[in-house]
This record gives structure tokens, sequence and C-alpha cells, in this order.
């Protein structure tokens, strides 16, 4: 092991990994977003439009990320649009991760029973207290955890985003090697930053979770 | 929209990169569903140091992107006198990848055999070894067959990363015709429609195979 090759470009790799945090951040949050659009639309659209819907959602679950990050790099400037390389890289794991993040969504409401709803309208709550007072607190743990599982996918997948030259960290990671030609042990010290961030989200999310779901244990005991 | 005559010309090429990815995709689903089975295997074990190894595989193998995964196996495997075989190195990484959610799948399922039968076997004078493969392993594997269709349509999506290492498949050939003939909307359209005719049938059989779980 080259171990002066890791300390060398240790402050490079912390920059490309910031980079990697800040894309993914806004990335969730853009699928987010989108995701529960995607999810409200699935829920009150005509046939038709949940015709165009399941195509789209069936087209992401069929075609790698890498064929979706490359027609939207190579087939957008044909039509004349011009994105730069982080913006495609931030609309590609939108595109791909949104219905993924609808289904959970969707699925977590459809659980509720449909008396949660009567109850809601009896009560005459409005549309905003609905939503915070009954229907979160019950959906939200529900989803965290798929959520979550979501979220590692895309910080995993943004790795991807280096080979159309968005500049996160496997990208500083490139760069690290040709300076110092270890890519042995440039790769197992990224692969054991991932392997951190990843272990500590997953971790973080279960406390949450626990948190979230108190009171169910309280009205066992 | 008809197609360019570059285009129609680089279709062999692009049939053959198909080709390669379906070689792939069958040799790394193999590798896969053995390690999966050696992964769950593992975690299943009394002893707290093959616990370990298992659920250190399956927690690194999900917790890094499959990308640096292949790039730590094909700068490996020189050092261990196999260098020059992206094919090698894709089949292990993509393999040892999808291995650990395999593993997670079999693991889930593993609570389908009930004590009584482990007891039976261990009556019987069965190994531990030859208990999982005669009693527990044909029971695990048919029921998580929905789940595994559905798991190699993923590998299938992670296999465009052999181009990375210079492997040939329909990604990849995609690259190199795009770079002779400028017309990257037509070749792209091509690889994708590839993807789709390998990805669409697995995705089907999950569905009806999962139907048909539920009825049983």
């Amino acid at each position: 092991m080259d171990w002066q090759a890791i300390a060398t470009s240790l402050p490079s790799l912390g920059d490309g990994l910031i980079a990697t945090l800040q894309l993914c951040a806004v990335a969730a949050l853009c699928s987010l977003l989108w995701g529960g659009l995607m999810a409200w639309m699935l829920m009150r659209a005509s046939p038709f439009w949940l015709k165009i819907l399941n195509l789209y959602s069936g087209l992401t679950l069929a075609l790698p990320l890498l064929v979706v990050i490359y027609l939207l790099y190579f087939v957008l400037p044909e039509y004349d649009i011009t994105l730069s390389s982080p913006v495609v890289g931030v609309l590609a794991l939108t595109l791909y991760y949104a219905p993924y993040i609808a289904q959970v969504i969707r699925a977590a409401i459809a659980a509720l029973p449909q008396g949660q709803w009567e109850a809601c309208r009896v009560l005459g709550l409005s549309r905003s207290e609905q939503l915070r007072d009954v229907v979160l607190p019950q959906t939200l743990p529900q989803m965290l955890s798929p959520l979550v599982g979501l979220t590692i996918g895309l910080i995993k997948d943004s790795a991807l985003l280096s080979i159309v030259s968005v500049q996160e960290f496997m990208y500083a990671a490139k760069q690290a090697i040709s300076d110092t030609y270890a890519p042995l042990e440039i790769y197992l010290t990224v692969a054991l930053c991932y392997w951190l961030l990843n272990s500590l989200i997953d971790w973080l999310a279960r406390c949450l979770e626990s948190r979230m779901t108190r009171y169910r244990r309280g009205l066992q005991h | 929209m008809g197609l360019d005559q570059q285009v129609i010309a680089a279709l062999p090429e692009l049939g053959h990169g198909l080709l390669m990815t379906l070689v792939l995709t069958v040799l790394a689903s193999m590798v896969s569903v053995v390690m999966g089975q050696l992964g769950c295997f593992l975690q299943l074990r009394r002893a707290w140091i093959w616990r370990f190894i298992g659920r250190l595989y399956v927690s690194m193998m999900r917790g890094t992107p499959a990308i640096v995964q292949l790039f730590v196996v094909f700068f490996t495997l020189p050092r261990l006198g196999l260098g020059g075989q992206p094919m090698l190195a894709a089949v292990v990484a993509i393999g040892l990848n999808s291995g650990a959610y395999v593993a997670e799948i079999l693991r889930v399922n593993r609570s389908l055999v009930t004590r009584g039968q482990l007891e039976a076997a261990r009556t019987l004078g069965l190994s531990r070894a030859l208990t999982w493969w005669y009693v527990i392993n044909p029971q695990v594997m048919r029921a998580s067959l929905p789940m595994l269709v559905n798991e190699f349509t993923i590998l299938l999506k992670t296999t465009p990363l052999a181009s990375v290492v210079a492997l040939t498949e329909l990604t990849y050939a995609g690259q190199i015709v795009i770079a002779r003939t400028y017309d990257a909307t037509q070749v792209l359209l091509l690889v994708a429609a590839g993807y789709l005719l390998i990805a669409l049938p697995l995705i089907s059989a999950a569905r009806r195979l999962e139907a048909k779980r539920r009825l049983a």
C-alpha cells in the first residue's frame, strides 16, 4: 500500500466529497419535489395521463442510469439545449429517482384507512391541517426507511456523473490518480468514504425512525 | 425518421455489444447467486466471526457505488496475475455487488423454513452445510424467485458500468459508433432499445412469478 499517495491526495478528495454532498442534496430535494408532485398526479390523473406517467416510470425501471445520463448529455445539445454538466447530472438523477419516490409516497398514503379521510372531513379540517396533523404523522415513519434507501442509492449513483465530467468525488479521485499513479489505494479510500457516509445516513435514519414510531410502542405496553 | 446510412452500417457492431451485455448479465447473475447464497449462509452461522464476515460483505457492497467496486476489482486483479481482462473484472465486480442484495433477499425468505424442519434435519444427522443445501436452500430459492428475477433486472442496469474499463458491451459499442458517426440521438435511442429488449421480458417475468406466488 502506498500510504503517501493517500495522504497527499486527501485534501482534494475532501473537496470532491463536499461537492458530491452538495450535488446529492440538490438532487435529492429535486427528486423529492418531483416525486411528490408525481404521487399527487398518480392519485388524481385521467387514464390518459396515468398511462403517460406509467410509461415514464417503466422506462426508469428498465433503462440503465448511464444511458439516461448519456441521452440527456448528448441528445439535448442536438436540439440546441445546452446545459452545464452539473445541471445535467441533477436532472438525470431527479428524473431517474422521482418515479421510485412517487411510488413510495403513494403506497404510504394509500395504506391510510378510508375512515381517516372521512373523519377529517367530519371534523372540518382544512387541507393543510389534514396533511400536517393526520396524514404526515402516520405516513412519514412508513416512508422514511424506503426514502432513505433511495437517497443512499442516489448518492451511490451520483458517482456515475464523473463519466460526463461533473466535478464530484469520483472525479476528484480520478484527478488524484493521475497525479499519484496509485489507483487501487485511492479507490479503496473512496470506497471507505462512501461506505462511512452511507452507513452514517442509515444509522441516523434508524434513530429517527425509532423516535417517530415511539407512539406505537407506547400503545403496546 | 429514417436511420442514417452510417448508423445502419454500424448495426452489427451494436448487435455484438448487445450480445456482450447479455453474456455479462448471465455470468454476473451466476456469480451473484453463488455469492448471495454464501453471504446468506454465513449470516446464519452461529459463530460470531462468520456472521460478522457475512454482514460486512453485505454492508460494504450496499454502501459503496458499483463503479468504485468495479475500479477496485479492476486494479486488484493485476496484483493477482489476472490483469488486462475487463470481462473478468466486470463479471466479478457486478456479481459481488448484486450478490449482497441476493443475500438479503434470501435472508428475508429464510423464515419460511420452520424450526421443526431444522430439528428434523439435525435428528437425521445432516451437517449444517447439507441442511442448507438440501432443506433450506430449495425452499428459500423457490420463494425468492420473483425477487431474484427483479434483482437480475437491476443487475442488467449496472452492466453499462463495464464501459469504463473498456469492455465493448452495448453502451461502449454505442459510444464508439457515436465517435465515428456524430449521430448521438439515433445511436443512443438504439442502445436504449437494446436494454429494453432484455429488461422488459425480465420485468414481465418477475410480475408473472410474483402473481403466481401470491396465488399459491
